[in-house]
C-alpha cells in the first residue's frame, strides 16, 4: 500500500464466475460433494446391478425351458425369447437419482446459502462492488455445475457397467439417450437445488429453511406421484383393470368418460410434481416404460415435449425468483 | 470540521414497528476514526448495514466518500471496506485464496501482488498458505481486516473489531487501526463496547441509545471535559438506559 488512498477504477469484471469458481472449488475441498455422488453412484449402480440379475434369471428360465423342448423333441419357437433392451436396465438408477439425487440436490443448494451465512462472507459479498443477483447468479452457478458433474460421473459410471454387464454393447444412440437423460436429470436435480438455496437465503432459521425444503422433496417426490399412481383406476390390478377384464379400447374410452372430473384431478395432481414429469421423459427416452421400448428417438422426444417443457420452465422460474428476491439484510448472518 | 466523508442526514429504520435507528443525523470529517457506542440493540449495527448499503433505509439518507447511499451504491461499495463482527471467511481455503477472491470481487487490478502487499503490511505472511480453518480468532480477525483494505477503500467499517481478542490480539488490531490511518489516511468506522479502546483509537465518538443519537464529540474535548477512562466510561453510562438504570438503584 505505497500510495495513496484510490479506489478501483470498474465494477469487478466477472463477480458471477469469480463467485461460481470459488464454491466449486470449497466444494471440492470439503468433500461433501464427492461422498453424496458416490454414494448415489453405488446406489444406482447396486439399482443397476438387481435390474441386471433379474434379466440374467429371466434368460436362464428362457434357456432352460427351450433346453428342455428340444430334448423333448419339440420346437423351441413355442416360447418367445426375452426381449433385451440394455437401456431399459437404467430403470432403478433413474429412481434413485428422481428420489437420492433430488434429496442431495436439497443439501447442496442448503449448504451453498447456510455456510455464506454461517461464515458473515455473504455480507462482506455484498458491500463488494457487485450487485446482489450477481451474488445469486454465481452461487446457483457453481452448484448447478457441481450437480453436472456429479450427475455426469454417476451416469457415466452407470454406462460402463452397463456396457460390460449386458455383454451387447451400447450403441450410438443408446449413448444419445443417455446424454439427453444426464442433461434433463441436471435441470430436474436444479429444481431443488434453487428451492433449498432460496428458503435457506431468505428464510430467518436455517434450520427451518432445510426443513421446509425437505417438505417441498417429500411432496414433490413421493407423495404427488405415488397419490396419482394410486388414484389411477386402471392401476388397481396387476396387469391392468381394463386388460384383466379384457374390456376393448371404444369400451374403455367410454368408461373413463363417466370419470373424467376424478381423472382430471388425479392427473393434475401427478402433473403438479416435476418428478412426474422428468419420469416420465426419461422412461420414455431410455425406452423403460413399454410403450416407448424399442420406438426411435426423435418420435418420442417430440410425444415427451411438454415433460420437457415443464421441467424446463420449472428451473426457470426458480432461477428467475432467486434472482429477484431482495436479500433481506437480517438474513445476512445464521439464525 | 474538514470535509465530511460521512454524512446523514434523518437516517431512520425501523423492524416491526419499532424505529432502530431515528432520524440519525451525524457527520465525520475525512480522516477521523470515529467511535460508535451504545448499548445492545441501540441501533450501531443497523446503521453500519445502512452505510455499507447492506441495508436500505427506510427514510432519511446518508452520503459515504461523496455518493449516495441510495442512488449510487455500487460507488459506495467501491469506496469502502468492511470487516463484520466475528467473520470466519473460507475455512478450506488458504488466506491468500480468500483474500484472491475479494480482490477479485472488488475489481483490484494485479490482485495477486496486491494481496501480497496487504499481507505484508499486516505482517501476516507466514499466513499466506495456511488454510483458515486452523486460524485463532485474532489471525481470522487480521485477514479479515486484510479482505477490507485490499482495493485501498477511503472508509473503513469496523463491527465490534476487537469482540472475542486476548489483549495481545486487542493492541495488534488497534495498532493497526491506526497505522491504516496515519498512514494511509482511511477514515475508520468503529462500532465498539470497548470504551478503554475508544481513548486509545478514536479522534471523536457518538453515542447512540435506542436508536437516537445522543452524544457527538471529539476526542480531546471528551477526555478535556471528562478525565480518564473511568470518567470516560461514566459518561457512557449515564447516556445509556443500563447506565441510567444502575445508576437509580445505587
Amino acid at each position: 500500500m505505497s500510495d495513496a488512498i484510490m479506489t478501483p477504477a470498474a465494477v469487478a469484471p466477472s463477480p458471477i464466475r469469480t463467485i461460481a469458481a470459488k464454491d466449486i472449488r470449497d466444494a471440492l475441498r470439503d468433500r461433501f460433494v464427492l461422498i453424496v455422488t458416490v454414494f448415489l453412484g453405488i446406489a444406482a449402480v447396486v439399482a443397476l446391478l438387481t435390474g441386471a440379475i433379474a434379466l440374467r434369471n429371466d434368460v436362464a428360465t428362457y434357456d432352460a425351458a427351450k433346453a428342455t423342448l428340444l430334448a423333448l423333441g419339440k420346437s423351441a419357437g413355442e416360447i418367445k425369447a426375452p426381449e433385451f433392451y440394455p437401456l431399459r436396465l437404467l430403470r432403478g438408477a433413474i429412481e434413485q437419482i428422481e428420489i437420492i439425487g433430488a434429496a442431495i440436490s436439497i443439501l447442496i443448494g442448503y449448504r451453498a446459502a447456510a455456510s455464506e451465512r454461517g461464515r458473515q462472507t455473504l455480507a462482506l459479498m455484498l458491500t463488494r462492488p457487485m450487485r446482489p443477483w450477481q451474488f445469486v447468479a454465481g452461487k446457483a452457478l457453481a452448484g448447478i455445475a457441481l450437480l453436472a458433474g456429479g450427475l455426469a460421473l454417476v451416469l457415466g459410471m452407470l454406462t460402463a457397467v452397463l456396457h460390460l454387464s449386458s455383454g451387447v454393447g451400447l450403441v450410438p444412440d443408446d449413448l444419445l439417450r443417455i446424454a439427453i437423460v444426464w442433461g434433463v436429470a441436471v435441470a430436474y436435480s436444479a429444481c431443488f437445488f434453487l428451492v433449498a438455496f432460496i428458503l435457506t437465503l431468505h428464510m430467518r432459521q436455517i434450520s427451518h429453511a432445510l426443513l421446509a425444503a425437505f417438505a417441498v422433496w417429500l411432496t414433490l417426490v413421493l407423495i404427488a406421484p405415488q397419490v396419482g399412481d394410486t388414484l389411477d383406476p386402471d392401476n388397481q390390478v396387476a396387469g391392468g383393470v381394463f386388460a384383466q377384464l379384457q374390456i376393448s379400447k371404444p369400451d374403455q374410452t367410454q368408461i373413463m368418460k363417466g370419470f373424467a372430473t376424478f381423472e382430471a384431478l388425479r392427473n393434475g395432481i401427478e402433473e403438479a410434481s416435476v418428478t412426474k414429469h422428468f419420469e416420465r421423459f426419461t422412461f420414455a427416452v431410455l425406452g423403460i416404460k413399454s410403450t416407448y421400448t424399442g420406438m426411435a428417438l426423435w418420435p418420442v422426444l417430440v410425444e415427451m415435449t411438454s415433460n420437457l417443457i415443464w421441467i424446463v420452465m420449472t428451473v426457470l422460474g426458480l432461477g428467475a425468483l432467486a434472482l429477484a428476491l431482495p436479500l433481506n439484510p437480517d438474513r445476512l448472518a445464521k439464525a | 470540521m474538514s470535509d465530511p466523508i460521512i454524512m446523514t442526514d434523518k437516517l431512520t429504520q425501523s423492524f416491526d414497528g419499532v424505529r432502530a435507528v431515528d432520524s440519525l443525523t451525524l457527520e465525520i470529517a475525512k480522516g477521523e476514526v470515529f467511535g460508535f457506542l451504545g448499548h445492545n440493540g441501540a441501533g450501531k449495527t443497523t446503521t453500519v448495514q445502512m452505510l455499507t448499503t447492506l441495508a436500505k433505509p427506510a427514510s432519511g439518507t446518508a452520503r459515504v466518500a461523496g455518493h449516495d447511499i441510495r442512488t449510487d451504491p455500487l460507488s459506495v461499495r467501491r469506496s469502502i471496506g468492511y470487516v463484520p463482527e466475528n467473520v470466519r471467511l473460507y475455512d478450506t481455503q488458504t488466506a491468500t485464496e480468500n483474500l484472491l477472491f475479494f480482490a477479485r470481487l472488488s475489481g483490484v487490478e494485479a490482485p495477486q501482488a496486491r494481496v501480497a502487499e496487504v499481507l505484508d503490511l499486516l505482517d501476516c505472511t507466514y499466513l499466506a498458505h495456511q488454510r483458515v480453518g486452523g486460524f485463532s480468532k485474532g489471525m481470522r480477525q487480521r485477514v479479515g481486516l486484510a479482505q477490507a483494505i485490499l482495493h485501498r477503500p477511503s472508509v473503513l467499517f469496523l463491527d465490534e473489531p476487537t469482540s472475542g481478542l486476548d489483549p495481545m490480539g486487542i493492541k495488534m488490531l488497534r495498532d493497526l487501526i491506526i497505522r491504516l490511518n496515519i498512514e494511509f489516511g482511511m477514515t475508520i468506522f468503529m462500532n465498539t463496547h470497548l470504551i478503554s479502546e475508544i481513548a486509545k483509537t478514536c479522534t471523536s465518538i457518538a453515542v447512540l441509545s435506542h436508536g437516537k443519537l445522543v452524544f457527538h464529540d471529539r476526542i480531546e474535548a471528551v477526555t478535556a471535559r471528562y478525565g480518564d477512562d473511568a470518567a470516560l466510561e461514566e459518561l457512557y453510562l449515564s447516556l445509556t438506559p443500563v447506565g441510567r438504570l444502575a445508576g437509580a438503584a445505587a
